[in-house]
């Protein structure tokens, strides 16, 4: 039986917590009378529920779900990769140190410092067991992210680890009254879709091997193949890409069904921030998505056929 | 291994053609075969906007029951063995066709059949879908004898659970 996963959660370890707690400039938290908050460059404060970030709550969410174990991934729409290294390393160090302690029920991807990408950084990262590198939607969104991230880019290729390409953060021009779904449904959608159609572009040729999986259904870019066809574009079917399915339900899920195969479609719930929905497909879709495809997914096959 | 893309769905005698190419040429579908597992087993050998190319290899009496492709249309060429394809007659006994390797058919997305494999030579066949398999149409006969029609995702055929195990 393959090992049921979500491959898309969030979680914040006291060190991170701590961390940010202790910066006077965003992205950082807040204590107020009513409870923390989170306040991020250009959006309005939000509050943070800390049993969110409780590990045994969030482990026995985790059986709850009837899954072995979470994959954790950086909470991209901090926007603390983007910072400068000498503000990114301390909060990232937090994280990977903070998540590589929440034992047997999360696993984590690796998050990557913008501002100067360390590839050697990244290595030591797989060395340690962090599943493959998240980034930013917005730094692979083009040509120049490709160029940037190649020495990433490759040095997952070469150990035949994923990447996910997650959403944010939010350009900082948000106003007072502006709610807090705006960023999610208009800039991260768009950000996705730059990236997928991104990756077909510039990222597959550079990567032959690498395998990839886009958060949010891709923001659902796979379901523009007609108009991207109608635009002179080529649309290609790649065996290596997997969506997860994180925010959407029974809908998108089914019409992504339709256009690419039950194969590349992969269970990410990104708990806390959204619950994941019920979608009944039936069973082989459900252990196709939780066990089967992750599976995948994180471990090559190359490397299960040299087992 | 790549398929010439089209820009449009596939007719029946495409497909055909299609499956029996690729059944002539067995490097491409034999890294493919598993003949390990307790039941059928189904590699997908390609899949894009327009056609899903399978292979599916058969034993131990594997029977997939009745069942419909709902919008597809599909062709299938036997490489290995002999697979036995029954059409549902009304008030009669099935119609049964004796496919052995070498025997290519198609259908349309009306038909309704169920495939098995019943000697002790497992068998290996080549099938195509358009556009791709999405939902199926799976037949029971209920206990007062009328027959039932229950939607199923593609998965469920061809991604079954226990080929997981």
């Amino acid at each position: 039986m393959y090992e049921a996963i979500d491959i898309h959660q969030h979680l914040w370890p006291e060190p991170l917590l701590r961390e940010l707690s202790r910066r006077r400039s965003a992205p950082m938290l807040v204590h107020r009378a009513t409870g923390w908050v989170l306040r991020l460059r250009g959006e309005p404060d939000a509050p943070v529920d800390l049993a969110d970030h409780d590990p045994e709550r969030r482990a026995a969410l985790v059986v709850a779900d009837g899954l072995e174990r979470a994959l954790v991934a950086p909470s991209v729409p901090l926007g603390i990769e983007a910072l400068p290294a000498g503000e990114a390393e301390p909060l990232l160090e937090a994280y990977h140190d903070g998540v590589a302690a929440l034992g047997s029920r999360f696993g984590a991807w690796a998050a990557v410092g913008l501002a100067e990408p360390d590839r050697a950084a990244l290595a030591r990262l797989l060395d340690r067991g962090f599943a493959g590198a998240c980034v930013a939607a917005d730094a692979l969104a083009g040509p120049a992210g490709f160029d940037r991230l190649g020495p990433i880019l490759e040095t997952l290729e070469r150990r035949a680890a994923p990447l996910l390409v997650h959403p944010g953060p939010a350009p900082a021009t948000a106003t007072a009254g502006t709610p807090g779904w705006w960023p999610p449904l208009t800039h991260y959608v768009a950000a996705m879709h730059a990236a997928w159609h991104a990756f077909a572009a510039w990222g597959r040729p550079a990567h032959p091997r690498l395998r990839v999986c886009f958060a949010m259904l891709g923001g659902l870019a796979p379901l523009h193949r007609e108009r991207l066809v109608a635009r002179g574009g080529l649309a290609v079917s790649d065996p290596d890409v997997y969506l997860d399915v994180s925010s959407y339900g029974i809908r998108a899920v089914d019409a992504m069904l339709r256009e690419v195969g039950v194969d590349r479609l992969v269970h990410g719930s990104d708990r806390p921030v959204c619950a994941p929905a019920a979608l009944p497909f039936g069973e082989a879709v459900r252990s196709a998505l939780r066990g089967r495809n992750p599976s995948r997914l994180l471990v090559s096959t190359a490397a299960l056929a040299a087992v | 291994m790549t398929v010439a893309p089209l820009s449009r769905d596939l007719d029946r005698g495409e497909l055909r053609e299609l499956v029996a190419q690729i059944a002539a040429d067995p490097e491409r579908w034999r890294p493919l075969v598993r003949h390990g597992t307790a039941d059928r087993a189904f590699e997908q050998l390609w899949r894009d906007e327009h056609v899903d190319i399978w292979v599916i290899s058969w034993m131990n009496g594997s029977d997939t029951g009745f069942h419909d492709h709902d919008v597809s249309r599909g062709a299938v060429a036997v490489v290995e063995g002999e697979v036995i394809e029954e059409r549902l007659v009304v008030g009669g006994a099935p119609r049964e066709l004796h496919h052995p390797a070498g025997g290519v058919f198609d259908f349309g997305a009306s038909h309704v059949h169920r495939m098995r494999q019943e000697t002790d030579v497992p068998a290996v066949s080549i099938h195509a879908y358009s556009p791709p398999l999405w939902r199926m149409g799976s037949y029971a006969v209920a206990p007062d004898g009328t027959l039932r029609r229950e939607s199923i995702s593609y998965a469920e055929e061809l991604r079954p659970v226990k080929a997981a195990a």
